[in-house]
């Protein structure tokens, strides 16, 4: 599995999985609904799969020594690494304009401000994305497009839902909004609960997808 | 102990069907696979290396696929038509990436490969000819000491001088390495050149499995001066020719008046038996 990793790592990674890890930044950019900043990663995965299938490489890894369901394991905990890293990102940033700019964390008018809420809610979009994206993409992994759309238009109706949640619910828009150090349990327990269903959501969609490609034919 | 033995293996698609295809790869031997385009040829291969979901046994070395995948694959080194992976990449990072997968990798056999090859590590693949990669294919898949080589048409779209290359370095790996080769083509000057046994396929099913000399002493090739000559003589896959019609007779066949007689090569035995199941399954649907 390692090897697999490896694998991915260097021949299949396009340079967006990089570059968009660097659009956590975005929080610092007033008025804007910092839930988008997920879907760039979800891009990222988009153009990952373009490259393992014009490199071929799902047919080369079916060949190599190893289980044909640990190709999409291996693929997707790869994913699952680089969409940690930019929540992770987006927490520490998040932090960061907390403590530098507090009084910007207040006036978002475009979502939630950039806080411990926020990286629950791109958890839940990211691990909406995987179930969604995954096991269509490895039925058949030449095609990439239908399950990216499917996902994309999944994850920006759940950006809305997130944006109107912010400005009709109480929850959204005081106990969540704002500062990490006002409402502090809050906000860790709107994490927790993001993360929870991100990860139930990635192992479904690992499980799903590791059962999908033993079924294709390559 | 044979190197492959692939039993009763079956794969359905709405337009075609490997229908229980059954043969064996002596260990020290080259088997040549051969049938015209779309005969099977790929499936068999994708079947046998489990690319594909099939049906029937498949082992390696008296190890059976299924059971003992992982063991099974190590022994394997799969060339699918050159290299067709990762253009963009350089071969040392595929190299680099590929090598961790097999214990028994050697680093030096790898690097004497590449130097025998004349490859350079730090090329990226589609900077190399068909030739070159079809070369790094075989450098990959033979330095973690595979004892079998599959190769999916490796010949296609070489040049003559490539395809003559390609047969003396498979040459030299059977009498110095001992690997046993089966390979898929429908250039039938390469095996002539350096098969020892045939498994020919038409419309998915085997139509013979034996030594190269076997078939060959099956046929001979009658060239007939008219139709009803041909006809009376019980000519296999008759067809006409420029000057008059040709057919396969039985080896044994005693000399017939007006007819000539010379030794059928591959491509003969393909022409005419190919146009003979032709005929029978017009018939049939007639």
């Amino acid at each position: 599995m390692l090897n697999l990793i490896k694998k991915e790592i260097a021949l299949c990674l396009h340079p967006t999985a990089f570059i968009f890890l660097a659009f956590a930044a975005l929080v610092f950019v007033p008025n804007y609904p910092y839930e988008v900043i997920f879907f760039f990663s979800c891009l990222s995965v988009f153009f990952c799969c373009m490259m393992t299938r014009e490199n071929g490489d799902i047919s080369f890894s079916c060949a190599l020594p190893v289980k044909k369901e640990h190709i999409p394991l291996a693929k997707i905990l790869v994913t699952i690494g680089l969409q940690c890293i930019i929540l992770l990102l987006v927490g520490i940033i998040g932090a960061v304009k907390g403590a530098v700019l507090p009084a910007e964390q207040y006036v978002n008018q475009a979502g939630i401000s950039a806080n411990l809420a926020l990286v629950g809610n791109g958890a839940i979009l990211l691990g909406v994305f995987n179930l969604i994206f995954f096991p269509r993409y490895f039925k058949s992994p030449d095609k990439i497009g239908v399950p990216f759309v499917i996902g994309a238009i999944v994850v920006f109706l759940l950006i809305g839902v997130f944006i109107v949640l912010r400005w009709v619910t109480p929850l959204y828009s005081i106990t969540l909004n704002g500062l990490n150090s006002v409402n502090t349990g809050a906000k860790a327990a709107a994490l927790i609960i993001g993360m929870a269903i991100y990860a139930i959501m990635s192992t479904i969609s690992c499980k799903l997808s590791m059962r999908r490609l033993q079924e294709y034919d390559t | 102990m044979n190197a492959l033995e692939v039993k009763e293996l079956k794969k359905v698609y709405p337009e075609f069907t490997l229908d229980k295809v059954s043969f064996c790869v002596q260990q020290g031997h080259i088997s040549g696979l051969i049938g015209r385009n779309g005969a099977g040829k790929s499936t068999t291969i994708k079947g046998i290396l489990r690319l594909i979901n099939a049906e029937g046994r498949v082992s390696a070395f008296g190890k059976d696929f299924l059971k003992e995948e992982m063991a099974v694959k190590q022994m394997i080194g799969y060339v699918g038509g050159g290299f067709r992976y990762y253009p963009m990449n350089t071969l040392v990072a595929i190299r680099k990436a590929y090598a961790p997968f097999y214990p028994t990798w050697n680093q030096s056999k790898y690097e004497k490969f590449l130097s025998q090859f004349e490859l350079i590590e730090s090329k990226k693949v589609k900077e190399l000819s068909e030739g070159m990669k079809v070369k790094f294919a075989l450098a990959l898949a033979l330095s973690h000491g595979a004892k079998l080589l599959i190769m999916d048409e490796p010949t296609s779209g070489l040049d003559p001088l490539s395809r003559e290359e390609f047969c003396d370095i498979i040459l030299q790996l059977v009498r110095e390495e001992g690997v046993s080769v089966l390979f898929s083509t429908h250039i039938t000057s390469d095996l002539m050149r350096i098969a020892d046994d045939i498994v020919y396929i038409s419309q998915g099913k085997i139509l013979a499995a034996c030594p190269l000399k076997e078939l060959l002493d099956q046929y001979k090739l009658a060239h007939f001066s008219s139709l009803a000559d041909a006809t009376a003589a019980n000519a296999i896959g008759v067809k006409s020719v420029k000057e008059g019609y040709e057919g396969l007779l039985p080896h044994d066949t005693q000399r017939l008046n007006g007819v000539t007689f010379a030794d059928a090569t591959i491509d003969n035995i393909i022409v005419h038996l190919e146009k003979a199941n032709e005929e029978k399954r017009y018939a049939e649907s007639d």
